[in-house]
């Protein structure tokens, strides 16, 4: 599984329990869609620290970060890179 | 169970000592409905509101742990629980963002009034359309030039009527869900910003609350707390905090109802016995204590895992459900206990059960709570 089927399944199984994984499109706006609310950015941020290994503080919380599946994955992905680069993957 | 070091205990016992100063004409002063600027200048040299700050900024450099412990004393020793209330709510609405998202300029220009207690701090998040909804809310903030434009009025604001500096959340982004709010540190006399006369109310009578407006209220770039659209995380922080010194102030609170409690149903005699005896009020004593200790633990447990950077999301609103009802329960028990005494004005108590009502519904009512705890618990989901 790639990080955003990954992602995809977590939003899916958490927040979205009536609808199919393949039914979330990568691009679909999750704050438009009332998908992440406040708790739900909450445990989205556990979660990303907890499953990508990501250090709290290093996870940069911008709305540009959380809007789509597809922007979650390249952020972790940076985020990821950005740790491998100080020596902490 | 905690252990409190020689140096902590000081510390506690420091505070302490001024407390009868504080006590000083409390009954009026809660009569009156009046907030006492010298009993706020005691506490600021008793250098309680500087406890969690740096010492570079006059702060006393403690964790949040020895903060606490230190403000469970104020609420054992000091009777003015409209004041304690003051006291959290200008710690935790204003340092305690500042000195965690707040830039270096703001740290050094605000901090060191904000320890001294000469700059009163005060925040405002509810609206009156959104207050369990809280993140609803109307009041905006548009960019202009080097400075931020909000509009929008804001309700039971703690402080507000005494207020030097106000930290006001608006939405800054209407498409961003909760990274759609940010949080500005807006001084006082700031042209557009107006506060409302101080709002009557059931309890906490000596810390006044008030509406907040903002009509067009310019305020400079460099005054945002952390990020543009990180007012949530700001208020989740400081959330935590309020909760956690708010509680435990309670707690020092109970412990004092409980003791007065005890020495009453062991001194007043009826049917030719202490009070004490009969199986029914000594159970209600006994309910008090283990009230008492079960809130008390579950803060001092919260904040011990938060300071280890656990996440404590259930934990947080569990001890605040726990801490506000106990509150609530002991402060009505200790009333039965004292009987028609309880009832006066003159025994204090039925003070207490007006400001503990409060509890249950400020930093997230107990309705809020559960619901948090039970997302959490993903009891939202379907199975399968
Ligand atoms: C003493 C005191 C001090 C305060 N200080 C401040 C302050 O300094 N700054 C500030 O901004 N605000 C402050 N507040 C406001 C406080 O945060 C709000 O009153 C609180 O969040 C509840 O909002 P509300 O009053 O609009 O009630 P509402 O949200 O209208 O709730 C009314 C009732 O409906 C219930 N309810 C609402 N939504 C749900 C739901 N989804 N599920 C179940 N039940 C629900 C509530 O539990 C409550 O019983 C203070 C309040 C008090 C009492």
């Amino acid at each position: 599984m790639d990080n955003t089927e990954i992602i995809t399944r977590y939003l899916v199984e958490e927040f979205l329990p009536d609808v199919d994984v393949t039914e979330l499109p990568p691009d679909y706006d999750l704050f438009a869609g009332g998908v992440v609310d406040s708790l739900a950015l909450l445990k989205i941020i556990d979660w990303l620290g907890e499953r990508f290994h990501l250090n709290l503080e290093d996870i940069e919380i911008a709305p540009d970060n959380f809007r789509t599946v597809h922007a979650i994955d390249s952020f972790i992905g940076a985020a990821g890179a950005h740790l491998v680069g100080k020596g902490m993957s | 169970m905690l252990e409190w070091t020689e140096e902590q205990q000081e510390l506690r016992a420091g505070l302490r000592r001024w407390c009868d100063a504080l006590n000083d004409g409390r009954a009026e002063r809660e009569r009156a409905s009046v907030f006492d600027h010298t009993a706020w200048k005691l506490v600021g040299e008793s250098g309680v509101l500087g406890l969690p700050f740096g010492t570079e900024w006059g702060g006393l450099g403690q964790g949040l742990l020895t903060t606490m412990y230190v403000l469970e004393e104020l609420g054992h020793s000091c009777r003015d629980g409209g004041l304690s209330f003051s006291v959290t709510t200008h710690m935790v609405s204003t340092g305690v963002p500042v000195q965690r998202f707040g830039s270096a300029y703001l740290k050094d220009r605000y901090l060191p009034g904000i320890c001294e207690g000469s700059t009163i701090g005060a925040h405002a998040i509810s609206e009156p359309d959104s207050g369990s909804d809280a993140l609803n809310m109307r009041t905006t903030a548009t960019r202009r030039g080097e400075g931020w434009v909000l509009s929008g009025s804001k309700t039971f604001v703690s402080n507000g009527p005494v207020a030097d500096l106000v930290v006001v959340y608006a939405r800054t982004d209407p498409d961003a869900g909760p990274l759609g709010v940010t949080a500005f540190l807006v001084e006082r006399d700031t042209p557009g910003l107006s506060v409302g006369r101080p709002i009557e109310k059931m309890g906490l009578r000596t810390s006044p609350f008030a509406e907040v407006f903002l009509d067009d209220c310019v305020v400079p770039a460099a005054n945002v707390i952390g990020r543009p659209g990180g007012g949530f995380l700001v208020l989740d922080h400081v959330m935590k905090w309020e909760i956690l010194c708010s509680f435990i102030v309670n707690v020092g609170q109970m412990r004092h109802r409980l003791e007065r409690c005890v020495d009453y149903a062991r001194s007043r005699t009826q049917f030719g016995q202490p009070i004490g005896s009969f199986q029914s009020v000594a159970n209600r004593i006994v309910d008090m204590r283990t009230a008492t200790e079960t809130a008390s633990r579950w803060l001092y447990d919260t904040a011990t895992r938060m300071e280890r950077g656990e996440n404590v999301t259930v934990d947080i609103a569990t001890s605040k459900l726990v801490a506000s009802q106990a509150n609530v329960d002991t402060a009505l028990s200790a009333v039965q206990v004292f009987g028609g005494n309880g009832y006066t004005a003159e025994y204090g108590l039925e003070a207490e059960l007006r400001d503990a009502v409060a509890g249950v519904i400020y930093s997230g009512t107990s309705d809020i709570q559960r619901n948090r705890i039970a997302r959490m618990m993903g009891l939202d989901k379907r199975k399968g």
